[in-house]
């Protein structure tokens, strides 16, 4: 995979990277800085597409790597929805169909016909998160956009996710917080400067790349 | 094939990437719709106070409508050109505009050039329409012509599609692409039959006759620009009044089509290469 180039010289941001994620499973990618997660994120998003090798996945993928992309700010809430909702694939009339779901989600009933430029920050990706959740893929790629919205909004996102998991789902998450990949996966890799270190159960995958950060110090 | 069928099953995503550029463009404006009626009516006053007045370009009478009038001669070709020059614009800088969406979602990239061609098509069907009735009312004959019209305007956003592709991918790997397009444009215009007459260089060629010895004549190279077949059938449809040439239908299309499907498989080629080079 060549990652985004400089002018003179490539970049191979992932190398050797191969794992399989069992179905049905949260899976955590953690990692420093420049591992080479997000890159990884974006090939299984289907937004880079690797030189080498291959990403074979069963059922309907979608990612989030941002919420409330291609908002369009002098539109209404309600507008966007439908907008956002068909970049992210789907239908209008699913879009129709979830709308009251979305909107609920979102918890901006009251300012859903107002300019979306109005909105609070918040506000304006809780409605990204509501209609990104509800395009109810088989496989949900998600990147580090947990941490939107407040405690409350926090908790309901954790338990749609948890909802997700138990409808057999799968989830691939990044995360540069153990706790969330602690709580929230099963299985997890560790990617090391583009190439994997380890992969297996979560837990002891997590432990190894703390050792790892803790261990100079140590 | 499949690629149509993805561009197919993208077509409600078209529809609401257009719907979003035509509802954001005037919104917080007090004239709204109208104001896209104001740079092709400012336009021609300029080009009919310089060259209706000043220099005297004459076109020849509607032949058979009996028209004469520059200001309506020159808007059957100026709102055509403006309509492919805004498309080509616009579409050359649609993917680096939408960067960072390129980067965060994946679904077929081509909508993007494709929804500021339908924006700039729904401004232009208005301007068009503006100008049928201002034909009809200085005394054209312009309405059964009306289907004839729809089919040449189709063929120009094609044609307009194709080269808008090419640019747009042009302009993502060269940035420089979109200052050397506006002067391209502004050279493009005054080669093209819009505010003087092809008359004009039709009689200049026969006075020149083969270029430096050759068999080559100015009008001969002068064909070679597309938009002049594309002012000739709007020209002789909604100010003449009459039936363009069999041979001007074929030209169109045959630069429609083939522009098209250049620009579609320039853009598919690189298309899977655009959120890692923008």
């Amino acid at each position: 995979m060549r990652g985004r180039t400089s002018v003179h010289e490539d970049f191979l941001a992932l190398r050797d990277v191969t794992f399989d994620v069992p179905q049905g499973s949260t899976f955590g990618l953690i990692g420093s800085n420049g591992s080479g997660k997000s890159t990884l994120l974006k090939c299984l998003a289907n937004i880079y597409y690797p030189n080498q090798g291959a990403i074979t996945h069963f059922g309907k993928i979608a990612a989030m790597l941002e919420v409330g992309s291609g908002f369009h700010a002098e539109l209404s809430g309600r507008e966007n929805i439908f907008l956002n909702g068909s970049i992210l694939g789907m239908s209008k009339k699913e879009v129709t169909r979830k709308l009251d779901e979305i909107i609920d989600f979102s918890g901006v009933e009251q300012f859903i016909d107002q300019p979306v430029k109005n909105y609070s920050s918040g506000m304006y990706v809780r409605l990204g998160f509501a209609i990104a959740i509800n395009v109810d893929p088989d496989i949900l790629v998600v990147d580090e956009v947990l941490a939107v919205g407040d405690a409350d909004f926090q908790a309901k996102c954790f338990a749609k996710f948890a909802d997700f998991r138990n409808a057999g789902k799968t989830v691939i998450l990044v995360s540069h917080s153990m706790e969330t990949v602690k709580t929230m996966c099963d299985h997890a890799a560790w990617l090391n400067h583009g190439t994997l270190e380890t992969v297996g159960e979560a837990a002891p995958t997590i432990d190894a790349y703390l050792r790892s950060l803790n261990g100079p110090a140590a | 094939m499949n690629y149509l069928k993805e561009v197919w099953g993208s077509r409600e995503l078209l529809f609401n990437l257009t719907s979003r550029e035509v509802r954001g463009k005037y919104k917080r404006t007090i004239f709204g719709q109208l104001w896209s009626l104001a740079n092709p009516l400012a336009l021609m006053l300029i080009y009919t106070l310089v060259f209706g007045i000043i220099f005297k370009s004459n076109p020849e009478p509607g032949n058979p409508s009996g028209l004469n009038v520059f200001a309506l001669w020159l808007l059957c070709g100026l709102l055509p050109w403006t309509f492919f020059a805004n498309v080509v614009n616009t579409a050359s800088g649609s993917l680096v505009g939408n960067a960072n969406l390129i980067q965060k979602v994946s679904f077929s990239r081509i909508v993007l050039p494709l929804s500021t061609v339908g924006s700039s098509a729904y401004n232009w069907a208005f301007e068009m329409a503006v100008l049928v009735i201002a034909l009809s009312i200085a005394g054209g004959f312009v309405l059964p012509w009306i289907p004839l019209v729809l089919v040449a305007m189709v063929l120009l956003a094609i044609f307009a599609a194709g080269v808008g592709l090419l640019f747009s991918i042009a302009n993502v790997y060269f940035r420089d692409t979109q200052y050397l397009l506006s002067i391209v444009l502004q050279l493009w215009i005054y080669l093209s039959p819009i505010i003087y007459p092809t008359t004009l260089v039709v009689s200049k060629s026969k006075e020149l006759g083969g270029l430096l010895g050759t068999p080559i004549t100015l009008a001969g190279l002068y064909d070679l620009n597309p938009i002049v077949h594309f002012v000739a059938i709007f020209r002789a449809l909604m100010y003449d009044n009459r039936w363009p040439d069999p041979s001007e239908w074929l030209i169109c299309l045959a630069w429609a089509l083939v522009t098209l499907l250049l620009g579609a498989v320039v853009f598919r080629r690189n298309e899977r290469k655009l959120a890692e080079a923008l």
